[in-house]
């Protein structure tokens, strides 16, 4: 008899198990796709054991989110005032919509370009990202006799997978926004979990573990009373409170520690500056069949012939990441200098730009997307209190925010001394009318 | 509008809204500027969706935090069990004084915002930003019941007379919005 559970194995959560149907999603040449993107692009250079793949995290954010959708559809943990919003516990409609999560959790990177994030940022059309290309997809012919096999309607899928955010044409109503914070939500969305824990276990880095069995456990649909509403959120119970604590705090190292590790960041920069120069127009193919087709392996391969050859396009960025000779740290944001000015990191690169040539300097910046995580949390007694008023570890999290400026090696002396006699005067503020 | 004038005018926003009373929570800020956007015309360039309470912006939100980090905004807390209040930071009189002809253009419609919504709590800002949102983006001149009826349809824990109620206040400050509008 053909076997109707399959399970896979995975370092994180050990065996990982999903059905027939769901099957022929993971079977499908855009899911297969993602065996071949790395996780964290160039990242293994500096950490080699971070070579792990976006496919096998996908399978990690499937499973999480059956878990999650188990726990908080549970008769016993279903607050009295959002009851009418949650399925009935085993109805049609709860099946079909833990089968929706499950699939839209499956195929939430399926867009995902060649090294992930690193090609993303400057190299797709002006309204483009990997979401609207996840969407695409989900939508595609290719997947649609799929998703007729699973009874399950495309668009359901698609909006879990990219949440409201980046599904702008799309209304969501409350359970829909409950279910897409699930996946990809700021404070217990899955897509993190599972990233952090696994980005750690690859990477060699401790900083990203946390208790997440008992995270997963404490998380309820409950309304946010202690913002005076009744709107329904993603919050936990009280026991779950220090492993809410310790993810956010994972959150943070992971981020300084490894996500923007300085060299890691030069690398994604030289690699970017290497797409542009080797793609025929600049930009990475949005063309459903271009996009399926193009992988690390295939820029893999043109970066070692470019790395070789001097005629070839993007050579000096393909260089620079095979022979290792990346650009050095110049600057990086520091409080005092922003204190004076909050865009000092800028006005050094203008600076160094029109000093050694704009070959020859490059920025890298970032700033957290969201801080304020606050969230409903049900007290031992009965009340709806906010995160922020209940615990002083989630009001001081710093906010992850770097600016970087690199300098070709060849200048990185001289710059270092010119940046030390003129740094003050550089970030001096402008008035109005200078801007 | 370059992001640090517009950093100004948030911090504007804020001001003006504690002046009147609020306790500033993300959720007033994000609702005033809305207002501050759509209603009048203010060229701040977020984009709205309907989703956390109401029409709400990404954008907004994030641009909140890169300020925290900037010190330009920061964190309050407020007693127990709620939640913090988003205040000026170590260097937003900076930021304010870099821009006074841009603050002094958009003055009229920050104070106008700040005036209607300082006593407001979360709940009613959540139906009042609702109720703009379905005007706005609904049939033009479409009727009070039956923008009500899109506002419960949208957030079902609206129920349809404080969905009433909120059109009606809505279609008042549109009215005497007129007079501050930027033109």
């Amino acid at each position: 008899m053909a076997k109707r559970i399959h399970e896979i194995r995975d370092p994180i959560h050990n065996f990982i198990r999903l059905d027939s149907g769901e099957r022929e999603v993971l079977d499908s040449s855009p899911f297969q796709r993602l065996r071949y993107i790395h996780q964290l692009a160039l990242t293994y250079l500096v950490y080699p054991g971070a070579t792990h793949r976006r496919f096998e995290h996908s399978l990690g954010v499937m499973e999480l989110a059956g878990r999650v959708y188990d726990i908080v559809t549970e008769p016993d943990n279903i607050h009295e005032s959002i009851r009418t919003i949650v399925p009935l516990h085993i109805s049609h409609e709860h099946q079909y919509w833990r089968r929706v999560l499950r699939m839209a959790a499956l195929c939430h990177d399926v867009g995902h370009l060649p090294f992930s994030h690193a090609a993303e940022k400057d190299l797709l059309p002006d309204g483009w990202d990997h979401e609207r290309l996840t969407i695409e997809i989900i939508q595609s012919c290719e997947m649609e006799s799929i998703w007729k096999g699973l009874k399950i309607q495309p668009d359901d899928v698609a909006k879990l997978a990219v949440g409201p955010k980046k599904y702008k044409d799309a209304t969501f109503n409350d359970w829909e926004i409950i279910l897409s914070e699930i996946i990809v939500g700021d404070a217990f969305g899955v897509d993190r979990m599972d990233y952090l824990l696994r980005d750690s276990h690859h990477a060699g880095v401790a900083y990203g573990k946390f208790d997440y069995y008992r995270l997963i456990d404490t998380i309820r649909i409950l309304p946010r009373e202690h913002e005076d509403s009744t709107e329904p959120a993603l919050g936990i119970e009280e026991g779950g409170l220090h492993s809410a604590e310790s993810m956010l705090l994972a959150r943070y190292f992971m981020y300084m520690q490894l996500y923007f590790h300085h060299v890691r960041r030069i690398y994604d920069i030289h690699l970017k500056d290497f797409l542009k120069a080797w793609l025929s127009d600049g930009y990475l193919p949005v063309a459903l069949d271009d996009h399926l087709q193009l992988t690390d392996n295939e820029v893999t391969t043109e970066l070692q012939k470019a790395a070789r050859d001097e005629n070839h396009p993007g050579h000096d960025p393909a260089r620079r990441i095979v022979n290792r000779e990346h650009f050095r740290l110049l600057y990086h944001r520091n409080p005092d200098d922003l204190r004076k000015n909050p865009d000092a990191a800028e006005a050094i690169f203008d600076a160094a730009c029109k000093k050694f040539g704009g070959g020859n300097v490059r920025h890298d910046s970032y700033e957290q997307k969201k801080s304020v995580l606050d969230f409903p949390i049900l007290d031992n007694d009965g009340r709806i209190v906010s995160s922020q008023a209940k615990s002083v570890t989630l009001k001081n999290v710093p906010i992850v925010a770097v600016d970087y400026i690199f300098i070709s090696p060849k200048y990185r002396k001289t710059a270092e001394d010119w940046l030390k006699q003129n740094r003050e005067t550089i970030i001096t503020q402008k008035e109005e009318d200078e801007l | 509008m370059k992001r640090r004038q517009r950093d100004a005018v948030l911090l504007s926003v804020i001001e003006n809204l504690g002046a009147e009373g609020s306790w500033c929570g993300e959720t007033h800020i994000q609702k005033a500027t809305y207002f501050v956007q759509e209603l009048l015309k203010v060229p701040l360039e977020f984009d709205f969706i309907l989703y956390k309470h109401g029409p709400f912006s990404f954008d907004l939100s994030e641009e909140i935090t890169a300020m925290q980090a900037d010190y330009l905004l920061g964190l309050e807390s407020r007693p127990y069990p709620y939640g913090p209040s988003i205040v000026f930071g170590e260097s937003s009189e900076m930021i304010k004084e870099q821009f006074p002809k841009t603050l002094e253009k958009y003055n009229p419609a920050v104070e106008f915002v700040a005036d209607k919504f300082g006593d407001k709590g979360v709940a009613e800002l959540e139906r009042i930003s609702t109720a703009l949102y379905v005007t706005l983006t609904g049939v033009v001149g479409g009727s009070v019941e039956s923008r009500a009826q899109r506002i419960h349809e949208l957030k079902p824990h609206v129920d349809i007379g404080e969905a009433r109620d909120a059109v009606k206040i809505v279609d008042g400050i549109i009215e005497e919005a007129y007079e501050v509008q930027v033109t």
